[in-house]
């Protein structure tokens, strides 16, 4: 669904990224970690096609360009708009009329916890209720690959913990592929299949891959728990500390 | 336990009330000569001629004429210049230093010159009040496109959006929300264009009562036509201030 090969990324000086490669099949959840400036975030650009490339590929096969939805950190609403027709905006430029885009949205709204919401402006809304008008507007859109780029760092603890697990339920319904750029390895083990290591940038590259042995359906809270979890994490600290400070003492998993 | 006087209008009205009594026995006690500083009374008896002969109307409605036409053409021009100084740098270049050395001047200094180029008829205080609303509304524009937020554009054209769709659902809201903001700024410049022409040079208008008034040493006119112009103005605020808070509801 998503190969990226030996991508090469820079904004005229040196590269951000180099020879990186990412690749996910679909319906699979993978997550990409590392160090602030690795280029995580430009990778992701990269595939949703916001950022040029120097060199190397990035192929989507099988999907098409608006098979592809992006949700960024900042829920960027328009303010002017109500919570309805931002998620109708996506669906209108697909060509549905306005009455069935609004229908539409109003549905999403509802699958995602905010039926009755619809009228209101972002800044009537909650941090997490505006996250979750933002997911309605990219899922609305059908996407079969998901990009997201630490979408609910900005959120507490508990508002997080619900709208994420709303996105695994929904994710895993669906099928659809997703690639999350974050700095919390518990949030991308808990949530993923596969996780990249990005090393220090400049000249980032994947030092790592791990594959995430838990099972699926997932319930975020009681992945924490899961045997396998404590090893993994430890796994991931000491990478990216290395990657970040050099080589670490290893870490005692629990 | 709450009173009357806990609401701010009250107080407001109450002082002012004060005010004028004072101002009203310091006149009556002749501690002030009538001459230069006449009394509340003398003042509202002044506009009370004015309106019951009913001269004042032509002179009202030539200087809204006046102030209506330089603010719609201020807008529209502002609007156009503006865009195209955000939109393409060229414009930029060649735009932003005029616009900047007529912001320097005091720009009801170019009355006297409206008046020899449009004659003392409607055409020089319409010009003036241009102007004057013009340059407001350029930069108002140019700034507002340069500060349209990066994201909404960017995630207008991830959700499909063509770039008909980017000005109609982000630049469009965004720098009317600017202007909106600017808008009673902007009557109140229009208002001043159209009067201070009129003061320089006309047969008509609010300006032109005050060439008169002043010219024939009546201060009980001069103050009258202040306060009168001072109420058309208000008024005029508090109808944008109602249209922006109806369009500006979403903030």
């Amino acid at each position: 669904m998503l190969r990226a090969r030996d991508v090469t990324l820079s904004y005229g000086g040196e590269p951000v990224l180099e020879g990186a490669g990412v690749e996910l099949d679909a319906g699979q959840f993978v997550s990409l970690v590392g160090p602030s400036g690795s280029g995580k975030s430009s990778l992701l650009r990269a595939v949703m096609g916001l950022q040029d490339i120097s060199a190397g590929t990035i192929e989507t096969p099988g999907l098409a360009r608006d098979e592809i939805g992006i949700l960024f950190q900042d829920d960027a609403l328009l303010p002017w708009r109500s919570a309805v027709d931002n998620v109708a905006l996506g669906l209108r430029q697909r060509g549905a009329s306005r009455a069935q885009a609004r229908e539409e949205a109003e549905g999403w709204l509802e699958r995602l916890k905010l039926a009755g919401l619809g009228g209101r402006y972002p800044r009537e809304l909650s941090g997490g209720q505006r996250k979750r008008v933002a997911l309605a507007q990219v899922l609305a859109l059908r996407p079969r690959l998901l990009l997201m780029d630490e979408p609910f760092a900005s959120l507490d603890a508990i508002v997080r913990a619900r709208v994420t697990q709303d996105v695994v339920n929904l994710v895993e319904s669906e099928g659809i592929g997703v690639l999350l750029v974050t700095h919390d390895l518990e949030e991308a083990i808990a949530l993923s299949d596969k996780i990249y290591l990005l090393s220090n940038g400049p000249r980032a590259r994947v030092s790592h891959e791990y594959p995430v042995p838990l099972p699926r359906p997932r319930a975020l809270i009681a992945a924490r728990t899961h045997p396998k979890f404590a090893p993994l994490y430890g796994r991931l600290w000491n990478d990216l500390s290395e990657a970040v400070e050099g080589p670490q003492p290893a870490r005692e998993a629990a | 336990m709450t009173t009357v006087f806990d609401r701010i209008w009250v107080r407001q009205v109450t002082a002012l009330a004060i005010l004028l009594g004072l101002w009203e026995a310091a006149g009556a006690a002749g501690m002030l000569n009538p001459l230069y500083a006449p009394s509340p009374s003398q003042i509202g008896a002044a506009l009370v001629q004015l309106f019951s002969d009913g001269s004042i109307w032509p002179h009202v409605e030539a200087t809204f004429a006046a102030a209506i036409g330089g603010l719609v053409l201020g807008v529209l021009v502002g609007v156009m210049l503006g865009a195209a100084a955000a939109l393409v740098p060229l414009v930029a270049q060649l735009l932003e230093p005029v616009m900047m050395m007529l912001n320097a001047v005091p720009r009801v200094v170019l009355a006297p010159l409206c008046v020899i180029w449009f004659g003392i008829g409607l055409g020089s205080k319409v010009a003036l009040s241009f102007v004057l609303v013009a340059v407001l509304i350029f930069f108002t524009v140019y700034t507002g496109i340069k500060q349209v937020d990066r994201r909404l554009v960017e995630r207008v054209r991830t959700l499909g959006g063509s770039s008909w769709t980017v000005l109609r659902e982000v630049y469009i809201p965004f720098v009317a929300a600017w202007i909106m903001g600017n808008l009673k700024v902007a009557v109140g410049f229009a208002f001043t264009g159209a009067v201070v022409g009129e003061f320089v040079g006309a047969s008509r208008g609010l300006g032109y009562l005050l060439s008169f008034a002043q010219s024939t040493f009546n201060a009980a006119l001069m103050l009258a036509l202040v306060f009168l112009i001072m109420g058309f103005v208000l008024a005029i605020f508090a109808a944008a201030g109602r249209i922006e808070r109806r369009l500006l509801r979403w903030r």
